[in-house]
């Protein structure tokens, strides 16, 4: 075997294989400019990969983006559209103004008031509390107070108030990506629109059951006077669940009628006080 | 004809490239927790081994035998290959943005993957022909997309099982790896 010889045939082999890929880079069409724009646009947005925008993930939707700018007017990034400096930045640099929409965030329709009966020792998560006849609580519609939802939370936004064993939504980091709601085993977390200022903290549904009151301290017990001092449409009741639905209408006298003080104020009621406060004073 | 078709099977099957051989065993933990990772993994290695045949076979047969270097095919063979990826990700990549997203991540890290340095080695030492090499090849690559998919249908079940914890993850999938292959050992003597 020759030395030269062999170091010949594997230098040469290099510099082909070499040559190759130059000669390859150079043919092949060049690479898509959406891409780089794909990666730039990624930059301004929250990456948190929830989905919420309806893309499987933050790159995927600045791809849809870069590719046809009026995906972000149609459907702007909806945990961006919470950031409104985030917002900004990004409407600069594409050029574009993105159409207002209302944000979505997350109540759980539970108090945490009622009671547990039984004394659990399994698995710590929800899913597998509830495996067991609905939980251990009275209710069996109530909040185990596991966590899934906080794990599930890409924020922090979810957090198990320790005193009550409730799951407790920050509004201020809630991004409304509605991962917690398949999270819940009971059903209790659920999307509402952020301008509504109020929502029924009880998913007690029993329909011909012994109302609330009996499980609960706090349930609600399909009273309907929420629906009886309210204007016409502000409340809706859903019989299938006989539970009252409210919609963006504030209303302060079904809040203070309520026998069992279960409708809770959301940020949006503080947030529409505050406007209705400064705006009294600018007429006065 | 016959030869061919034998050669594919018992590349497949029997001479299983992670179950029979060991070969590219790293693939075979790392990415068979998902499915969906796990079959775009296999199909890239079906994808390269068959263009390493083909071109690994021409290079030894028509470079290394007539000047007598055959002992070089080792660093010559992982060369090419690298290259060989190299552009085949590059033209992926500018030419078809949608399997360049299922395929893309995948590519590199077959670059240095023994199973496909194997499966070059043993075109080699059976002196098989060119089209039986690439029939080699091709058994070779469906038989390792096949033991990944078995294995990540297995290990996503595995993640719902109540497995004692000592075992739970790395553990639990090498005894599942073992008793994989003693099934696979049942092929044996089929060709």
């Amino acid at each position: 075997m020759n030395p030269t010889i062999t170091v010949l045939v594997l230098s040469s082999i290099g510099f082909f294989s070499g040559l190759m890929i130059y000669v390859a880079s150079r043919v092949l069409p060049k690479e898509d400019e959406s891409l780089a724009e794909a990666a730039r646009i990624k930059e301004f947005l929250p990456g948190a990969d929830c989905g919420a925008c309806g893309y499987p993930g933050c790159f995927a939707y600045a791809q849809a983006v870069a590719h046809d700018k009026q995906v972000f007017v149609k459907t702007p990034c909806p945990t961006l559209a919470q950031d409104k400096e985030g917002m900004k930045r990004l409407e600069d640099y594409l050029g574009l103004k993105a159409e207002a929409t209302v944000g979505k965030k997350a109540v759980v329709h539970c108090t945490g008031g009622s009671h547990p009966i039984a004394e659990y020792d399994g698995l710590q998560t929800c899913a597998a509390a509830v495996q067991l006849s609905s939980g251990f609580n009275e209710c069996s519609y109530a909040c185990v107070g596991f966590g899934d939802c906080v794990r599930a939370c890409p924020t922090g936004a979810m957090s198990i108030d320790e005193e009550r064993h409730v799951a407790v939504v920050d509004w201020e980091t809630c991004i409304g990506c509605g991962l917690c709601v398949p999270a819940c085993p009971q059903g209790l977390t659920e999307l509402i629109p952020a301008n509504t200022p109020q929502y029924l903290a009880c998913n007690y549904q029993a329909k011909r059951d012994i109302p609330g009151r009996k499980r609960c301290p706090d349930g609600c017990i399909h009273c309907h006077i929420c629906e009886k001092v309210s204007t016409e449409g502000a409340v809706t009741w859903d019989e299938k669940k006989d539970l009252p639905i409210f919609h963006v209408d504030q209303i302060d006298t079904a809040i203070e009628k309520c026998p069992r003080h279960v409708i809770r104020k959301t940020a949006a009621y503080e947030e529409k006080e505050a406007e209705a406060v400064a705006s009294t004073q600018e007429s006065g | 004809m016959t030869n061919l078709f034998v050669i594919f099977l018992s590349m497949a099957l029997v001479n299983n490239m992670i179950l029979a051989k060991f070969l590219g065993l790293c693939p075979f933990f790392g990415v068979s927790k998902k499915t969906k990772s796990a079959v775009s993994m296999g199909l890239a290695v079906l994808l390269v081994m068959l263009v390493a045949s083909a071109v690994t076979w021409p290079i030894y047969y028509y470079i290394l035998v007539p000047y007598g270097v055959e002992v070089m095919k080792t660093v010559i063979f992982i060369l090419v290959i690298a290259s060989l990826v190299q552009i085949i990700e590059m033209a992926i990549k500018r030419t078809n943005l949608t399997l360049y997203n299922a395929l893309g991540i995948y590519l590199p890290l077959i670059t240095t993957n023994c199973a496909v340095l194997g499966i070059t080695f043993i075109n080699v030492d059976q002196t098989y022909t060119f089209w039986e090499s690439l029939f080699a090849a091709g058994g070779a690559g469906t038989g390792f997309l096949l033991v990944l998919l078995i294995m990540s249908g297995i290990r996503e079940r595995l993640d719902l099982a109540d497995t004692p914890l000592a075992f739970k993850g790395t553990p639990i999938a090498f005894i599942t790896a073992m008793l994989l292959g003693l099934s696979f050992l049942a092929f044996k003597g089929m060709v």
